[in-house]
Order: structure tokens, then sequence, then C-alpha cells
């Protein structure tokens, strides 16, 4: 671990919010008339992210009258883009604006850039201003920008949901009013990724395997994306789901990153139960930004 | 919610279900394989070797494998392999798991997937109703010829190029999910297979499924339904060909299933039906209650790799 935060780390972010800022959304949208039914529509969104990068996304928007409360499922380390994640009932779409984000190198985002999975994580990692997820968080918060946008939200009930990157939406977008997050690559890398063998830390223990000359760079480069430094800028409602005491993300070794987050705070150690766990996360958001009612699947109730 | 263990699938197979698939497997049998096997240096360590692997299936169309081995056993005695069969959407995984724990793996990118989807990409949403009108064009016509393809590729000696000495003879199979569903339909229909280990099944009811949950991805029906009702019996009829249920009775080798009584993507009512369904005489179903669509792998795990040093050997 880099045992301090780079010196430049808010102008490297400032940087890339500025870039952002220079680059004209041009948001369209159209109707996906065979994902929409009576209760929501579905919207396929183009937008424009740094670098005149074309992105994709899915806005699910409940056919009634708002303003409602949003999920953001941010960008993920997956090649697929979902309209909500596998499992997840459909009936959320009723209650619940829904946008979803394809980052640059994601299917629906990947002209010209296609990433490779693995492979996303380790995108030019040897170099700061190179590194694929300085665009990906870009990406990430131009997501944001468009929800802005949308007549039809709750600004006062953003939730962004997903794995490290909506920690840093959270800390690098003021929007966001609550989080669930999962991390699983971007606290202290390189130091856990080394006491594991599984993907997607694996890619990292890969590439410096390979080039071990770089780990100095690669060390620099994930430091400005280490949530440990982000930890303090979050002011959202945050759920963290750590692992078991087992897993290389447990609570113990997140403990500076929950620690340290200002948002009122709740964390679920995984019980590795997809339906244990899922219950817990819809639950947490039903009260936090729904009717206290989570919209379960079938087979949860 | 109470699971009905007795449920039964309203799925009817057509009469002419083996001619349709003996006509796929001759064109399939017609297809010559061109393999690549090219070592991974990136992704391999001091312990295992990775390689990618590229072969011909049907239509010509090119798929992508990882093959993983482990360092310590590549002497001249041939090792037990598991091909690993990917989830609906997920990204195939890099099998290091399976050479930690003694044995080669294959790890299939079937068509659509990443690294082989330049010839074939109706995308996520998309390819569970890719065709879903015509047998003969519907999307796991391909996928489930990729499937086959990777066994016949596994019981040849093309691996044998690159030094690395796979038994024919010891080929299981597993996967979750979409892997479990192609896990049924590997077993079904390659003799090759000597035991499969198959989780949460999906492809299994699929017109069951889609009354029994509101999840994507069978959800993907639904929208195809409604917006197409008057489709319905097309799409009945075409997934009658697919349908894991009708399968299940050409699978004599043997197999263990486990399944989350909570399942959220893959009801598991079409697990204990299919269960149920399967002939072979040496076939276990693992219930974990409490658990959803992980089908309790935490605590399965092991019970898996007992199942394949079992009837595999190592």
């Amino acid at each position: 671990m880099n045992k301090l935060r780079p010196s430049d780390f808010g102008s490297y972010w400032y940087e890339i919010s500025k870039e952002l800022s220079d680059v004209n959304m041009d948001s369209e949208m159209s109707v996906i008339p065979i994902r929409s039914n009576k209760s929501s529509t579905l919207y396929s969104v183009s937008l424009v992210g740094v670098g005149n990068y074309p992105l994709k996304g899915y806005l699910s928007i409940p056919n009634a009258k708002g303003p409602f409360p949003t999920i953001y499922f941010v960008p993920r380390n997956a090649s697929v883009l979902e309209i909500i994640p596998q499992g997840t009932s459909n009936a959320i779409r009723d209650q619940f604006v829904i946008f979803s984000l394809a980052c640059r190198g994601m299917r629906n985002s990947d002209n010209p850039h296609v990433s490779m999975y693995p492979g996303q994580l380790t995108e030019n990692v040897d170099s700061v201003e190179d590194y694929i997820y300085r665009e990906i968080v870009a990406d990430t918060l131009r997501g944001l920008d468009f929800i802005l946008t949308r007549p039809e939200i709750d600004k006062n009930s953003l939730l962004a949901q997903g794995n490290d990157i909506a920690l840093l939406a959270a800390a690098l977008h003021g929007a966001v009013t609550h989080v669930v997050a999962t991390p699983g690559y971007f606290f202290d890398t390189i130091d856990i990724a080394k006491s594991t063998t599984s993907y997607p830390l694996e890619e990292f223990n890969d590439y410096l395997r390979l080039y071990p000359d770089s780990e100095d760079n690669v060390r620099e480069t994930l430091s400005y994306f280490n949530l440990r430094w982000h930890a303090q800028s979050i002011s959202a409602n945050t759920l963290i789901i750590c692992g078991d005491s087992e897993n290389v993300y447990s609570k113990s070794n997140l403990t500076p990153l929950i620690d340290n987050i200002n948002g009122k705070m709740t964390v679920k150690e995984s019980e590795n139960s997809a339906y244990k766990d899922g219950l817990f996360i819809q639950e947490w958001i039903a009260d936090e930004i729904g009717d206290g009612v989570p919209v379960l699947p079938q087979h949860w109730k | 919610m109470n699971i009905n263990k007795n449920y039964t699938c309203k799925v009817v197979k057509p009469e002419d279900f083996d001619l349709f698939w003996v006509d796929v497997l001759d064109d399939l049998s017609q297809v010559d394989l061109k393999p690549e096997i090219i070592h991974d240096d990136l992704r391999s360590t001091k312990d295992i070797d990775i390689y990618q692997v590229f072969f011909n299936s049907l239509n010509n169309i090119r798929i992508s494998a990882w093959l993983a081995t482990p360092v310590s056993k590549m002497s001249d005695k041939p090792i037990p392999v598991i091909l690993q069969l990917p989830g609906y959407q997920n990204d195939p995984l890099i099998p290091k798991y399976w050479p930690l724990n003694g044995y080669a793996s294959l790890s299939l990118n079937h068509r659509g997937k990443v690294r082989s989807r330049s010839e074939f990409d109706p995308g996520y949403p998309g390819v569970l109703t890719h065709n879903i009108t015509d047998r003969n064009s519907y999307s796991y016509k391909g996928i489930y010829s990729d499937v086959w393809a990777s066994i016949d590729l596994l019981s040849s000696n093309y691996f044998d190029l690159a030094n690395v000495k796979i038994d024919s003879n010891r080929i299981g199979v597993a996967g979750s999910s979409q892997g479990g569903g192609l896990t049924i339909i590997a077993a079904a229909m390659r003799k090759e297979i000597k035991a499969a280990s198959c989780g949460a099944p999906y492809l299994c009811g699929y017109m069951d499924a889609i009354q029994l949950t509101n999840t994507y991805p069978y959800q993907e029906i639904n929208d195809y339904l409604n917006l197409y009702p008057a489709q319905l019996d097309d799409v009945t009829n075409t997934l009658a060909y697919f349908d894991g249920m009708n399968f299940a009775d050409k699978i004599t080798c043997p197999i263990i299933m486990n399944v989350g009584l909570q399942d959220n993507v893959c009801p598991p009512e079409t697990a204990y039906a299919i269960f149920e369904k399967i002939i072979s005489k040496n076939k276990k179903i693992y219930e974990y209650d409490g658990y959803g669509h992980d089908a309790g792998r935490h605590l399965h795990d092991q019970v898996t790799l007992d199942f394949f040093e079992y009837n595999l050997g190592k």
C-alpha cells in the first residue's frame, strides 16, 4: 500500500471533472418497446463522455406520476450491461427510476474501444494518466449528470449501487444520497491481491507477474483509486457488503474504509448466500429510499 | 415460500426431437475444428499453465475457450479434465480453480460471449429470444453445438500438439445456472462425459419458469411474448426442442445437482422437475435452504470436488 494519499490527489480528480464538464453530454433517448410494459417504460440512452466517447445506458421510468426514488446501477467490471441485475424483481421498475450505464469498453459502449474480461482492470494500469479507470470513473460521473437532467427523479433519493465504482461515484459527485457497494478491487489493491488467486484481483497478480518492473507505477496509479483515500469524501448513507471473515475483503480488512465514511454507515457481512445478502440489500433500500416494503422476487417472499 | 418439489413441467417432447438433433450433430460432425492452442504468458503462473484455445463450431463460427492445466501434473500420464460451462451473461472465468485441485479444465466462451462474438452477437438481453420462433436458427442451436464441439476437441488428440496430455476417457462437466443447463445438454448427448455436476439449472422448463419468476433472464421471454402475443405457439414449439427436460432421459452418467430453495433466477421447481426425469441411476440432488441462485456453492464446492475425485480420479 502507498502509505499516503497522493499529494495531487485532489487536482487529479478535479482535472477529470473539468475535462468532463467541457464535453457536451448530447443525451438522446429512445423507447425500447420490447422492454416496456404497462407499469414502466424503458429507454435506450446515448451520452457522450470524455474524449467525445459514445456511451449507452438503459433508463426505466415508472408509468406513474413522480418524482421517484432513483437507483443508478453504475458500470461494472463485466462485459454485459444489464437493465436491472439478474434476479432482481422486474417490479422494482414500477417504483423506482432505474438507470444503468455501460462504461467504455463494455457491450453497448464498445465502439470504438472493446475491453476484455479479464483484462479491463489492468488496461494501461502502469500509467496514472492513461489508466482506463480514469475514464471509466468519468463515464460513471457522466451518468449521474444525465440522471440529474431527468424531471422524474427525486433528488433526495438517488442511490448508486455496484462495486467499488459506486463508492467512487459517491465520493466524487455530490448528487449521490445513498450507496450500496460490494468492494472488490480498489481497496489496497496490490497488497490484498497478493493474498488471493481469485479474479478479479488475480488480474493484477497476472499483470505484475509478467511485468514485475511495473509494480511501482501500478501502485502509484491505483493509489488515486484507493477507496481508503476516497472514504472521507462520502457523505451518502452507505451500505457496504463485505466478505466473510475468510474473504480478502472481510470487514476487518475494510475497517479503514468503513470507519472513514462520513455518511450513515451500515455494514453487512456476507453470508455467502445470494438470497440472504440480497434480501438484506432490498430491505435496506426499501427503508432508505422506498416505501419501507422491499420489492422482492417471487422465491424470496 | 414453499417449493413444490413434485413439480412437473408442461413441456412436451416433439415427435421429431431426436431426428432434429441427429441432423444438427451430423452438421456439426462435418465441421473442421481447426483448433489453435496458444500459451498465455500473462495468465499463467508457476503452478498453472493457461492457454487460449480457438476452434470452429456449427456454421464455422469461431469459438474461444481457456484451457488451464496444473504444471506439476503434466508428465506423461494424461490427467482428467473438467469442461467448465458458463453462466448466461457473466464472462467465462479462466478456470484456475480446477488445476489447483488436480484437474485440467477447459472453460468455454460459446458464441455471443466475450472473445467469441465477432460473428454472432445478439447481445444481453437478447440471446434467449434470438430467432425464438425458428428452431433452425434459434440461438441455442449454435450454443449447444459449441458445447458439443468443445467435447469433440477434448476427446481428440489436438491438445497433444501443445504437449497437454488430457485423458479423453476422464472428461467431467460442470456449471451452474446456464452452465448447469448446458451441463445437462452435454451429459445427455455425449457419452464421453463420465461425470456431471449441475447447479441451479437454467434452460430447463422454460415455459414454466417464465410463470414462476419475474426476473431476468427468463423475463426476456415474457418481454417477447408481451410484444408478440400471437407468437406464443411458435415460441412454445421452438423451445420444446431446446428444453433440458427433453434431454434428461438421455443422461446415464453419474450426476449431482445443487439447488438453492430461494433461487430467484432459475426456479427451484424446475430443478426438481428435471432431476426427476434424469434416468441415470447414479444421481443425487443437494438442497440448500436459505440460498438463492448461488445454490449453496459456498457449501457445495467440496461436494463437487469429492464427486469428481470419486468418478474421475485425479
